[in-house]
């Protein structure tokens, strides 16, 4: 498709101003982290910092045991994102490609599960973890955030199955393939970017929770970088350059594995319906 | 095709077996609870008691206001986004990465920030303005109830439009480009693709993000616990809240899982024929 | 012959071995491991000084090894609660006096008068009776008071003279003649700020009420108190302070932290305090030199009166949770974080009274000390707020509706009245 030049600018200006929205919060973190905590809290409030520090970044570093919360919160946000996108395009498939008996019932029910609030089901849930001893572990956590996650994924990659041609399976268990075979070889290249936004969207959920971390683990050193970072506010003090630097990074791993997945966004159908 | 009956169930059973074991036992547990079965304040006189509380009804219709206003600016955004980001513009792995950045603050951490940032004396907000000499004194944003609402709902849609954007782009990207050079040939603007190739190509994947993040945003907690707690009064307290103080503060586990379920029984009312219409088949 | 010694041997072998085990397993039921709980270790002084004191009960106790689970105040009970209801929970733990009454009603902590007589039959006679108060419900004392304090006005001398002003009022009508001294807005300077977010309301505002001579609910703590004169005029008071500007701007998100770190940057003048406001504000900005530059005076009241109780008191106990398995040890060390030596260390690192009396009233540093003489004076006039489940949630309704009237959604005569209506609502469902 040729464009004009004016819509090439239009585009580039619109991303501009979109990136600024979304970055305007992260200036202020960003700026308020190299403050020294006197600067931080004054009046009137200085855009950027007039004595430059990195001493929130050093506490955060030695100090705090941040380095290990954050490798905790990857370990379960990876673990929470995989388990639900490997359950999940299985489960989805079967709600795309079949018409079962109690197929919208159980699709209506994967969303019912998540209307009662989790307030409500950590005290139970807890109950059941203490029974089978994985209270205090981080795969009581993860199996926790994938009951969570996985009728979101369910939902997301139900969608993006439907948008890829039946005739593609078809061809290929024409030519003999099971349907276990035809969902690896052909459905899952063309759910790609389908499966890139839902492992973003299980990893940051997982991420960002607080319930369901601070009633589960009590450990200091199981910890993940959310209930971390809220501990930074204090009964006495709320150290805001800790905290600010602490999001900074915490906001940079995801970022950092959104970059590398990114890619795999643009495997378009087209393309791979033309190979198939 | 004579297995092909079962075949199904064995796609669909791990997910839903896994959910059920995982969230059978509480769900029945709290459904119990909020009948007072487990000790509490009799059968269903929660129930009845919600109905005459003020702050019910206060929170009740702060999530209402909240997620109808949240959840149509997240489409309205994220499907602007969305587009922008599915042309192939240069550098654009930059602009990918820089959209998806709101959402990887952590909801409480981002109530935090948004706060942080308000703040009449400290806050960045106060500081430009008066810096660029649009007002003269400081203002209490989120002492205003009026404010405090727009706050909220300006900050968690900020946080929050990454999820409904990258939904879209991925539904985005599943049009065949044989639909846009059709068009094309037929001579159609830039308009007239978007209005008869893009938006009804893209409309089940909208559908479903405005049921995923009706259900998101009607759960949200953190956002708002972390921003004002509620606050000024009960001006932005919604019903997550609600059912969080009522539980953890004050000890009414029966009463809060009464308005749980009430929240989740609305819910399920609203979402229904949205669910319906998302699963009708085309044919 | 040989192979009946045969046999010998081997039941002999077999004794040995099975004595053995046993020995050993006898040994690895002494080691226990308890956990412990408490917000104050997630705190950079506090932790420090605590962590010591387990270090020290873990040396007289080799048997006994203590885990600390540091938690943030405000998520206290969100995981004790959980924990507690599923059966596990840290083995000790510590609470302040809100939320007590539910966890003893809950049946979630042990009784500890059997422990305490065991060990000395006058174990709680050193104790203040106001201390003992919040953790005895029927004559059984469910958990030992750490720290006991009241709350003052913690003011900066420095201003007060910039200002003019010989000392702290001693009459409301005074501190708001003061407050006008003290503001000068352009210049981000204000008189005092109010504790009105959730986080340190419940010490501070209510010790306002306290001294205008109004309660909360009635004596016997069954109906609302809301309406009396005294709570009109307090009510309307704090409505008005905050409404003439002697506050600074955003004072509906002011939390404890918030009030101490204007202090610290010398944006106001006073605030309602105790003893750890000193070392905390001191910390937060060295430069201020807080415990040279700040005082502490007893609150002002209604028109200057003689009002007993006019503030009111903060308490920390030490609780056994009910789920323990190790109640011994757990007592042991309950017991040595409370005592003596370990109390007088306590004031030296932070600058916190004892539930002892003996501590309070012979240890020579709390004495001499500008600060800790004057609030152990204050003990004894002040209150805590009423000790009831419902507590959490009349307190709360109450603070919602004084926000109201703050920020103009109701004036302060709708406010209150509606707060009245609400707890006794409150209070009626309750079946009190």
């Amino acid at each position: 498709m040729q464009h004009r030049r004016g819509f090439w600018l239009f585009v580039g200006t619109a991303l501009l101003i979109m990136a600024a929205y979304n970055l305007t919060p992260f200036f202020w973190m960003i700026s308020s982290s190299f403050k020294t905590d006197i600067e931080v809290t004054s009046y009137p409030a200085t855009l950027l910092p007039q004595a430059f520090t990195t001493a929130a970044y050093a506490r955060i570093w030695d100090q705090e045991g941040f380095v290990l919360y954050f490798i905790n919160s990857i370990k379960v946000s990876g673990g929470t994102a995989v388990l639900s996108a490997a359950v999940g395009i299985f489960a989805a498939y079967g709600f795309s490609r079949f018409r079962f008996q109690g197929r919208t019932a159980l699709m209506a029910m994967l969303l019912i599960t998540q209307m009662l609030p989790g307030v409500l089901l950590v005290g139970p849930y807890f109950k059941m973890l203490s029974l089978v001893d994985l209270y205090d572990t981080h795969l009581g956590l993860i199996l926790a955030q994938t009951s969570i996650t996985l009728p979101f994924t369910v939902w997301m990659l139900k969608g993006y199955i439907d948008t890829i041609p039946v005739e593609i399976d078809q061809a290929a268990m024409m030519d003999g393939a099971t349907r276990f075979q035809s969902l690896i070889h052909c459905v899952f290249p063309n759910v790609l970017p389908g499966l890139v936004a839902t492992t973003v969207f299980s990893f940051l959920l997982a991420w960002g929770d607080l319930l369901w971390a601070l009633c589960l683990i009590t450990t200091p050193e199981k910890q993940t970088m959310t209930l971390g970072i809220t501990n930074l506010v204090g009964q006495f003090r709320v150290l805001w350059s800790d905290i600010m630097a602490a999001t900074v990074i915490g906001c940079a791993i995801p970022a950092v594995f959104y970059l590398m997945l990114q890619r795999y966004l643009i495997t378009g159908v087209a393309g791979a319906a033309v190979k198939g | 095709m004579i297995g092909e009956r079962w075949t199904a169930y064995w796609f669909v059973l791990p997910g839903t077996v896994l959910l059920a074991a995982i969230l059978g036992f509480p769900a029945i547990a709290s459904i119990l609870e909020s009948f007072g079965l487990q000790g509490g304040a009799g059968p269903a006189g929660g129930y009845a008691a919600l109905l005459s509380d003020a702050q019910f009804l206060t929170a009740s219709f702060n999530t209402a206001l909240f997620v109808v206003c949240v959840v149509t600016l997240h489409i309205i955004l994220g499907l602007a986004v969305a587009l922008l980001l599915n042309s192939q513009i240069r550098h654009l792995w930059f602009f990918r990465v820089v959209a998806i950045l709101p959402w990887t603050v952590p909801d409480v951490i981002g109530g935090l920030i948004f706060r942080f940032m308000l703040d009449p004396l400290s806050g960045g907000v106060n500081a430009l303005a008066i810096r660029l000499q649009l007002m003269q004194q400081p203002y209490d944003w989120l002492g205003d109830p009026d404010w405090a609402m727009v706050s909220v709902i300006m900050a968690e849609t900020w946080r929050g439009y990454p999820y409904p954007m990258l939904i879209l782009l991925a539904g985005l990207q599943a049009i065949p480009k044989e639909q846009y050079e059709a068009a094309a040939i037929d001579g159609a603007g830039a308009w007239a693709t978007f209005t008869n190739v893009t938006l009804p190509s893209l409309m089940p994947m909208i559908l479903i993000a405005v049921v995923l993040d009706v259900i998101w945003q009607c759960r949200l907690f953190g956002m708002i616990y972390g921003m004002t707690n509620g606050g000024p009064g009960d001006a932005t307290q919604n019903l997550s809240l609600f059912v969080y103080r009522q539980y953890f503060q004050f000890f009414e586990t029966s009463y809060a899982a009464s308005a749980a379920v009430v929240l989740a029984a609305v819910l399920l009312a609203v979402a229904v024929p949205y669910i319906r219409a998302t699963l009708r088949e085309k044919d | 012959m040989i192979g009946r010694l045969k046999t010998y041997a081997k039941l002999g072998t077999a004794l040995l071995f099975t004595a053995a085990m046993s020995v050993s397993q006898q040994a690895f039921a002494e080691q226990v491991t308890i956990t412990y709980s408490d917000w104050q270790l997630a705190q950079e002084g506090w932790g420090k000084s605590l962590r010591t004191a387990i270090g020290e009960f873990e040396a007289k106790n080799p048997g006994i090894k203590v885990v600390t689970e540091p938690v943030q105040l405000g998520q206290r009970d969100v995981r004790f609660t959980t924990a507690i209801r599923a059966g596990r929970g840290p083995d000790v733990f510590a609470l302040d006096a809100n939320p007590v009454r539910q966890y003893i009603s809950e049946g979630w902590v042990l009784g500890l008068s059997r422990f305490a007589e065991a060990q000395d039959s006058a174990f709680f006679d050193d104790f203040y009776d106001t201390s003992l108060a919040p953790v005895t419900v029927d004559g059984t004392v469910y958990g030992v008071p750490m720290n006991t304090v009241a709350m003052g006005l913690v003011y900066n001398r420095k201003k007060f003279e910039a200002a003019g002003l010989s000392g702290p009022a001693t009459s409301w009508a005074e501190f708001s003649a003061h407050a006008d001294a003290l503001t000068d807005a352009g210049a981000g300077q204000w008189a005092t700020t109010l504790v009105l977010a959730p986080a340190g309301f419940d010490l501070r505002v209510p010790s306002i009420f306290h001294s205008f001579g109004a309660s909360f609910l009635t004596s016997d703590w069954s109906a609302s108190a809301l309406d009396t004169p005294e709570m009109k005029a307090a009510f309307t008071y704090v409505v008005d302070l905050i409404k003439s500007g002697a506050v600074p701007p955003g004072v509906t998100q002011v939390d404890a932290n918030g009030a101490r770190r204007l202090l610290a940057n010398g944006q106001i003048a006073m605030t309602i305090g105790t003893t750890w406001t000193i070392p905390e504000v001191s910390t937060m900005n060295p430069n201020l030199d807080g415990w040279n530059v700040l005082r502490i005076a007893a609150l002002p009241t209604d028109g200057g009166r003689k009002i007993s109780p006019h503030t009111t008191l903060y308490q920390k106990s030490l609780f056994i949770n009910a789920n323990t398995k190790h109640p011994e040890a757990a007592w042991a060390l309950v017991n040595f974080l409370t005592e003596r030596a370990q109390m007088e260390r306590w004031f030296d690192d932070n600058n916190m009274l004892s539930s002892r009396r003996s501590v309070n009233e012979t240890y020579g540093p709390i004495q001499e000390s500008p600060f800790a003489s004057v609030v152990s004076q204050e003990i004894q006039h002040g209150t805590f707020l009423p000790l009831i489940p419902e507590w959490p949630r009349i307190l709360d309704t109450f603070r919602q509706n004084l926000q109201d009237a703050v920020t103009g959604t109701k004036t302060a005569d709708q406010a209150l009245a509606d707060a009245h209506r609400e707890t006794n609502a409150i209070l009626k469902a309750s079946g009190n």
